[in-house]
């Protein structure tokens, strides 16, 4: 069963074609960087996996389930806005638990049984906030944090409910350079969590489609990458997507060194992003064939075995 | 220097002497107006407030018949109408408000037709009040809501659509919201503080709306004896109320302020 | 609606108290004409102030004058406004002048020593109650009257109930603005069957409401409620005040002429009539009928001289207003008395009738 599944999936604003014939389907602990030129849809597809503006024609499934409108099954961080002005920084983690175990008659006439629920959900979310590196700032509330700070309570606001799939939309796109890889390891973590899981034969619970225009952070904090564009033979129908590989998969440990990504950028850049470059959108999907190709790899998927650092 | 700080006791000292200033320059002008008219009334001196505040709170009726002083009396019906007004209203509106903020078919509905008739002042559609709800305590109540309502409902709305982000609203779908947790999560808690701070400024056009209609319809109440004292020109008694009202809308303005900083901590300006 | 006046009212008051007294242009006779402000709202006998505008006998513009202006060598500045508001500029010292009733200026006089230099005219009929679905006195006892307390109207109802041998507590009187009781009857409101109003609101309640009835009115106690001119004793002591005194009463007496002629009767109505409620001919032809108007000085001139106006009317007046608190103590009413806090004054009219022209 996958993540999540996209069959077929087209959008058009009345008779512009945004999105044609979009096919993608996620593995349970896949990370997944999404990058494409602006304005080649990435933004309408993202509202589409969220259930906000269903697609025009296809369908989007999570973990089997359809998605026609918003709901816990799949979490989102926006760039900016993601957190409750009104709500400290442990409140807001806490708030998806609050929302999704308890209801809004139950919080009033049986206050009591909700309070015990209540203790139970911030000490979860102190946790969390611990886990994603925030001890100090629980009681604060946004306004009272740093750029960073806000996007690590995002973050954790979003996971703690164990959605099927967290879409992070531009998350560090505000941030200063140190931050910014402050939250990418984090990323790597969440990544290493998943391995491990998988060893245990336990489904990982960090499923995630990125979005990002930095291609190093692409390719540096993803295990696969997807290129959304026009630049196809079938450019008039709308964006489709043209790249479809796995990446490098860098452990927190190791060093911060992108020269190893050289050629793959380059292939990213020339595929999705050059406007003279039209080819057959297939040419650069491979991400299946290379898995089945690669014994090594295959065998890692399907045995739930971390896979081994692959450089081209 | 602009804006240079300055210490607080001197803040303090500076607010107590311009009361100060302000009770002097009154004195002189009343004692100015009194050379050249003993008898005048129009800028009472402080002898005639004396007698005037008397003559207010002294009981009425007659010994078999004892009634409550002009003052008691005008306080209870002013200040009965002005809460029972200005609750009805302000219920009202932040249901009516928040449905427009909600929900696209009430906003398409109802955003026009409350856009105009927040600029009409309820005064002038008094014909229609005494028609819909005759000439007693509900009229005054329907004035003063009504006044409070159009304006306030429109500034909620605007507040939801200002301040409330729609991938705020995604986002809590995302988290496992329903309709009404959405309302009352988010949209209630965004927006309590411009609640509150719009709740300070329709506190002065109500008591202006009541007390409007007070001076034409009713024997009791604050407009009615303002305009009857203003008639004989008892300044005096003007005077007292017309103070009575701006400490009314000074602790108002106050309390709702703590309320809000107390309510919404996370907001301060 | 008038009730935009009231909020507007409202911060008058406020800013009452910065307003100083406007310096006294004094003018000798020959020099530059002094000015004089007469306040004056909408009434038969008082929208005189206002067609004379019209016509030109006065400009209401200071600076410019108007034909009476320049014979009496005085600048008459006219305000026309609410008639509270007209109180309230008299009381203040705004006005010089002001069209009052004999009731109203007991208020002002105690707080401004004040002269009335002649009356306009006296309510027979222009102050009424009127009801609906209340045939009789016996009916309407126990069932609210609705009009304005301490005024005229309130007089008026106590007054003729008195005479009628009836006790005024057994009919409850509820305070309301005269419009907008005659509004709210005109509405059909269950709560309000009775009004006492004063014209036009009598006129107009009567041919609007089908069924509506004069239970009765002020013809029953004529000459007690009288309009009047009236001038600060503080005004009357500048230079050229009597003039200014003078050129209102000739304005007046002018305007009645042109009502007694056949020939300009009719347009001087129509113009009053434009000056009070937009009333048409045949409507102010049955105004003038309910608002008697002293037509020369000589009926003026009666009327301040008549006994019973004199020991039973005034002294009835201020009773009641001690009665119900429009005055604290006794206002002190003179005939001729120059002492007396409201002065009813012969000298003008007199002198007038004599010809004799101060100077």
């Amino acid at each position: 069963m996958y993540e999540l599944e996209i069959n077929h999936v087209s959008h058009r604003y009345g008779d512009y074609r945004v999105l044609n014939d979009i096919n993608l389907q996620i593995l349970p602990g896949q990370i997944v960087a999404m990058v494409g030129p602006s304005g080649c849809g990435k933004s309408t597809l993202l509202q589409a996996i969220l259930g906000t503006h269903p697609p025009t024609e296809g369908e989007i499934r999570a973990d089997g389930v359809l998605i026609n409108k918003p709901s816990r099954n799949v979490g989102i961080v926006y760039q900016q806005y993601s957190l409750y002005d009104f709500l400290t920084a442990e409140e807001n983690v806490a708030f998806g638990l609050k929302l999704d175990e308890t209801s809004l008659p139950s919080r009033i006439f049986s206050y009591r049984s909700y309070a015990k629920k209540r203790q139970v959900h911030l000490r979860k979310a102190r946790e969390f906030l611990e886990k994603v590196g925030l001890s100090s700032a629980m009681g604060r509330y946004p306004a009272e944090l740093s750029g960073g700070m806000r996007q690590r309570v995002a973050i954790a606001q979003a996971f703690i409910l164990k959605p099927k799939i967290v879409l992070l939309d531009e998350p560090f796109g505000a941030l200063d350079e140190t931050t910014r890889q402050e939250l990418q390891m984090m990323l790597l973590k969440f990544y290493q969590e998943n391995l491990k899981a998988k060893q245990r034969g336990e489904r990982p619970e960090y499923t995630i489609i990125i979005v990002t225009h930095e291609l190093n952070e692409a390719l540096y904090v993803a295990d696969r990458v997807i290129g959304l564009s026009r630049y196809h033979t079938q450019s008039e129908k709308g964006a489709m997507i043209v790249y479809d590989r796995p990446c490098p998969v860098f452990s927190p440990d190791d060093p911060r060194d992108f020269s190893k990504l050289v050629e793959q950028r380059e292939e990213l850049r020339k595929a999705v992003f050059d406007e003279s470059y039209i080819k057959d959108h297939n040419k650069y999907v491979s991400f299946w064939s290379e898995l089945a190709q690669d014994s090594q790899l295959a065998a890692t998927a399907a045995a739930n075995q971390p896979a081994p650092r692959r450089i081209r | 220097m602009i804006r240079r700080p300055i210490p607080r006791w001197l803040a303090i000292a500076l607010g107590v002497g311009g009361v100060v200033l302000l009770l002097t320059a009154y004195s002189i002008l009343s004692a100015r107006q009194t050379r050249k008219n003993e008898n005048q009334r129009v800028i009472p001196g402080w002898q005639t407030f004396k007698e005037g505040a008397a003559r207010l709170v002294r009981p009425q009726g007659s010994a078999e018949d004892p009634q409550p002083s002009m003052l008691a009396t005008d306080l209870k019906a002013t200040y009965w109408r002005l809460f029972l007004g200005f609750f009805t209203g302000v219920a009202l509106s932040i249901v009516m408000g928040i449905a427009m903020g909600a929900y696209r078919f009430i906003e398409a509905l109802l955003a026009p037709v409350m856009s105009f008739l927040a600029k009409i002042p309820p005064t002038a559609m008094l014909p229609i009040y005494f028609v819909l709800v005759g000439t007693d305590q509900k009229m005054f109540t329907a004035m003063v809501a009504l006044g409070v309502f159009f304006n306030m409902a429109q500034s909620i709305y605007q507040a939801i659509a200002g301040e409330v982000k729609t991938v705020s609203i995604d986002k809590a779908y995302t988290l496992g919201a329903s309709d009404p947790e959405i309302i009352y999560e988010v949209i209630w808690k965004q927006i309590l503080p411009s609640v509150l701070d719009n709740l300070r400024l329709q506190i002065g056009p109500a008591m202006i709306f009541l007390l409007a209609a007070e001076m034409l319809v009713g024997g009791e109440g604050m407009g009615f004896r303002i305009r009857m004292e203003s008639r004989v020109l008892n300044m005096s008694v003007v005077y007292i109320y017309l103070t009575i009202l701006g400490l009314t809308g000074l602790m108002a303005d106050y309390g709702l302020l703590w309320l809000r900083r107390w309510l919404c901590p996370w907001c301060v300006r | 609606m008038k009730i935009l006046g009231w909020t507007c009212t409202l911060m008058f008051l406020l800013s009452v108290g910065c307003s100083g007294d406007k310096p006294t242009t004094a003018g000798k006779t020959g020099g530059p004409a002094p000015k004089f402000t007469l306040a004056w709202s909408e009434y038969p006998s008082w929208s005189v102030f206002g067609v004379a505008d019209e016509l030109g006998l006065l400009n209401k513009d200071a600076g410019k004058q108007g034909e009476l202006e320049k014979k009496w060598n005085v600048d008459v500045v006219l305000k026309g406004v609410d008639y509270d508001t007209c109180i309230q500029l008299y009381g203040t010292g705004e006005a010089d002048a002001v069209c009052i009733t004999n009731m109203d200026v007991l208020g002002s006089a105690t707080s401004r020593n004040s002269v009335a230099i002649f009356p306009t005219s006296t309510s027979v009929g222009g102050d009424a109650c009127v009801t609906v679905g209340i045939d009789n006195l016996e009916a309407l006892k126990g069932k609210k009257t609705y009009g304005l307390a301490k005024s005229v109207s309130q007089y008026a109802f106590e007054r003729i109930l008195t005479a009628r041998n009836l006790n005024p507590k057994e009919f409850p009187f509820e305070s309301m603005d005269p419009q907008a009781a005659a509004t709210a009857l005109q509405t059909g409101n269950d709560s309000i069957k009775s009004i006492m109003v004063w014209n036009p609101f009598v006129m107009d309640t009567l041919k609007k409401v089908q069924g509506s009835k004069r239970l009765f009115d002020s013809s029953e106690i004529p000459e007690e409620i009288i309009d009047m001119v009236v001038i600060g004793k503080d005004s009357l002591g500048k230079d050229g005040s009597k003039r200014f005194a003078q050129c209102l009463m000739e304005t007046f007496y002018t305007i009645n002429k042109r009502m007694e002629n056949p020939e300009t009767r009719d347009a001087t109505l129509v113009a009053l009539g434009a000056k009070f409620s937009n009333l048409q001919l045949e409507e102010m032809k049955q105004v003038v009928t309910q608002t008697k108007f002293y037509t020369t000085p000589a009926e003026g001139l009666a009327l301040y001289k008549s006994d019973k106006f004199k020991n039973t009317t005034m002294p009835a007046v201020v009773k009641f207003c001690v009665e119900n608190q429009i005055v604290e103590g006794k206002a002190t009413v003179g005939f001729d008395k120059a002492d007396s806090q409201l002065n009813f004054d012969t000298g003008l009219l007199q002198g007038l009738i004599d010809g004799v022209e101060s100077k």
